[in-house]
């Protein structure tokens, strides 16, 4: 599964720049080692969205390079994007296909080979509880069942960098536990979590390290305790709101 | 319109500002800009121009007060028609497709006040381009010294009035016959119908078996006339007698619709309530056991991509009854095609072209504008061209394979003027498609209908395309039996126009993001 030698980081941002008008992301510079949950955190429009972005391919930036498990994302998108998946916060569905027809057209995109893709596809929609569902179109889904569903075909080509947009919010209880196991389960067995969360206990329970952004700045990063030791301790939250208030 | 907060009165005020939010004149805004006045005022006064001209010609002629009767009559009747269609149209958006009426319903407004409002609304809408039509008859006839005429104003509201609640109970039955998923599906399609309606009627006479159809068609006209359907007092004429100023048919029509308004609103709202819990269903099958699950996943990305587009196109029931609506006028051409025994005509090669060339521009803003999800496209490792070439095949092999076979039948029986025409349906088709493909801008799919005013430059394009490739089937096919030496010239000025639409479309080609 590997795509290239496994000492590479999973995501390298060298002086990653944005602008829109006014710099959405400025001079961005991270590195998310492979096997590790990154999250990614700053306050309503510090450029969060605009990073991932930029690091799907989705976005070209204006400076700075995006490195994706060791590919250039400028240079070989495709071969960047291939073990790469993005989950926005909304949801990359269509509302007129059923599940399996879902999971079908993004194996297909992803040019997975059906005798894979099937067991694969199976496997998902029964342990995302999405198997009774199968006949029913999305248009008519819970957004937990939305996110899970698009969970699924994040999954289905078995990505080593999992990119994750407030993966969260507006789901249940048992919804978002689901999705947090699965998350720590991928990250067990080698995979790469980025994600961004305005739940900073999400990010307190789940992240080895926490990038915090502010104005397309990376103001800090580490991990909790080292964060905590910046701060002079506190739960998550507090160390945010003094990080993001200081800066 | 400033009814107390809360009544039916203020419920109609708050409506008929987001129709006026909705409609052409004000173009989203609270004042309309002063190029939409000035539109807006040229055509009200061309239209008073064209009434006056016509009506200076009526007077003139000193057509029979009986025959102008039929005649009002029958363009009543006309416009009955596609009253009916925008009124389905209204009740499924009325019902399924604005996401107000839980907002509305959850509040303390009677339920019976919504409906009547929603009702009148619908009402409202079917009434109003026919009043921007038939109005300016009204007021010219006003000044000519027919006062009389101004009835058409109460007439057209009364007829409008009785079509939407016609309509608007036709809906709320095929939801409690059918369910809120096929009535979706059903109400369009019958719009879609009652749309082409007259045009299927108005191609009778072609459809009918040659040899004595001539005389056939005037019998059955002329009996009709003296006794049947048509006759001068057949009550079919009495909203036409009634437009213009008849007392009693004026006074009958108002009251009819007067009555079936009230009892349309005291007798259905529940029905109305009732349709609105199965909206809301929608999507809501019930689970079935797990293990039931069936993928059938391909190896081809190309394949991958055209069914998925096939597949959102079947189940939008809004797009499907768009799109069987150009299939409805293409049925009298098919007919025409398989049944004529003597050499095809010019006219079914060109009828074949601009339909299939407008069909396929309907798809192709279907499948390459309208994408859900451009984003999980471009995150994917997969070839953009290979996704966009998929998409191009998905938009142009409906209308190809639809008209295979009776392009094949027209080879058979006349192999230049066939093969001719086959041609020019693939260089139209062809053409819709890729123009779309080179400058289609992103768009929602509920946008359909509104996709020429978001795109004008595609519109322009796609309308000079389809034009021009219908204009070099002429030529072409007219050539094929002897006509006149202008379509020598016209036949290579139809084709360059064609080849200038695709190359302006390929110059201001969007590059990829």
């Amino acid at each position: 599964m590997s795509l290239t030698s496994s000492d590479t980081p999973a995501l390298q941002l060298r002086g990653l720049r944005k602008h829109f008008g006014r710099p959405a992301v400025d001079g961005l510079d991270i590195t998310v080692r492979r096997g590790e949950l990154y999250a990614l955190l700053g306050p309503n429009g510090a450029g969060k969205t605009t990073t991932l972005r930029m690091v799907t391919g989705l976005l070209a930036p204006d400076e700075g390079q995006v490195e994706v498990l060791g590919i250039d994302m400028a240079r070989d998108p495709a071969a960047a994007k291939r073990g790469m998946a993005y989950l926005p916060d909304d949801a990359l569905l269509y509302g007129k296909l059923k599940p399996p027809e879902y999971l079908e057209f993004v194996a297909g995109l992803w040019g997975l080979r059906p005798e894979e893709a099937e067991p694969r596809g199976r496997h998902l929609l029964d342990w995302l509880d999405l198997s009774k569902h199968a006949h029913e179109l999305t248009e008519g889904f819970s957004r937990g069942m939305k996110q899970k569903l698009a969970l699924a075909g994040a999954l289905i080509h078995e990505p080593q960098l999992l990119i994750l947009d407030e993966p969260l919010t507006g789901l249940d209880a048992a919804a978002a536990r689901q999705v947090k196991d699965l998350l720590l389960s991928h990250v067990a067995g080698g995979g790469t979590v980025i994600l961004t969360t305005h739940i900073l206990e999400v990010a307190e329970r789940l992240a080895q390290r926490i990038g915090i952004i502010r104005q397309g700045r990376l103001i800090a990063e580490g991990t909790l305790a080292e964060l905590r030791e910046r701060t002079l301790g506190g739960s998550l939250e507090d160390v945010f709101l003094h990080l993001t208030e200081q800066a | 319109m400033n009814g107390a907060p809360g009544s039916a009165l203020w419920l109609l005020g708050h409506e008929l500002r987001l129709a006026w939010y909705g409609s052409a004149i004000s173009g989203g805004k609270r004042r309309p800009g002063t190029a939409s006045i000035v539109v807006w005022v040229l055509a009200c006064v061309i239209m008073h121009a064209a009434a006056f001209a016509l009506l200076y010609a009526l007077g003139k002629g000193g057509m029979s007060e009986e025959l102008q009767g039929m005649a009002a009559g029958a363009v009543l009747l006309v416009g009955a028609t596609f009253m009916l269609s925008s009124g389905l149209k209204a009740c499924v958006l009325a019902l399924f497709e604005r996401g107000d009426l839980d907002l509305l319903l959850s509040s303390p407004l009677p339920s019976r006040s919504i409906f009547a409002v929603r009702l009148l609304g619908v009402a409202v809408s079917s009434a109003t381009l026919f009043l921007f039509l038939f109005g300016p008859f009204a007021n010219v006839a006003l000044f000519m010294g027919r006062p009389g005429w101004l009835a058409i104003y109460p007439a057209v509201a009364a007829l409008a009035t009785i079509i939407a609640c016609a309509a608007m109970l036709l809906t709320l039955v095929l939801v409690r016959l059918f369910g809120a998923r096929r009535t979706m599906v059903l109400a369009q399609v019958l719009a879609a119908i009652a749309g082409a309606l007259l045009f299927l009627l108005s191609q009778a006479y072609n459809l009918m078996p040659r040899g004595n159809r001539e005389e056939v068609a005037a019998d059955t006209a002329h009996s009709l006339m003296q006794h049947g359907l048509l006759a001068p007092a057949s009550p079919l004429w009495l909203p036409g007698r009634a437009a213009l100023g008849e007392a009693l048919p004026l006074f009958g029509l108002v009251v009819l619709a007067l009555g079936a308004y009230l009892l349309t609103v005291g007798r259905t709202h529940r029905f109305f309530v009732h349709g609105l819990q199965q909206a809301a269903a929608i999507g809501h099958a019930a689970p079935r056991p797990a293990g039931s699950v069936r993928f059938r996943f391909r190896s081809s990305l190309f394949e991958t991509v055209i069914v998925k587009e096939w597949r959102l196109i079947v189940r939008d029931p809004h797009l499907i009854s768009q799109v069987l609506l150009q299939l409805i006028y293409l049925v009298p051409l098919l007919v025409l095609v398989v049944r004529g025994s003597d050499a095809p005509g010019p006219l079914i090669g060109t009828g074949l072209t601009m339909l299939c060339s407008s069909l396929t521009a309907s798809l192709a803003w279907i499948v390459i504008s309208a994408e859900d999800a451009p984003d999980l496209l471009r995150a994917a490792p997969a070839a953009a061209r290979t996704i966009r070439l998929a998409k191009l095949a998905a938009a142009t092999m409906p209308p190809l394979l639809l008209l295979a076979l009776p392009l094949l039948w027209l080879i058979a029986r006349a192999p230049l003027a066939g093969l001719l025409a086959a041609f020019t349906v693939t260089g139209a088709v062809l053409s819709a498609g890729l123009i779309t493909l080179w400058i289609g801008r992103p768009a929602a799919r509920s946008n359909f209908q509104k996709r020429g005013k978001e795109n004008v430059a595609s519109t322009i394009l796609d309308l000079l395309s389809t034009l021009s490739w219908a204009g070099l089937s002429f030529t072409l096919v007219s050539l094929t039996s002897g006509a006149a030496t202008w379509t020598l010239i016209a036949a290579p000025i139809a084709l360059a126009v064609a080849l200038a639409a695709l190359l302006t479309a390929w110059l201001f080609r969007r590059r990829a993001q």
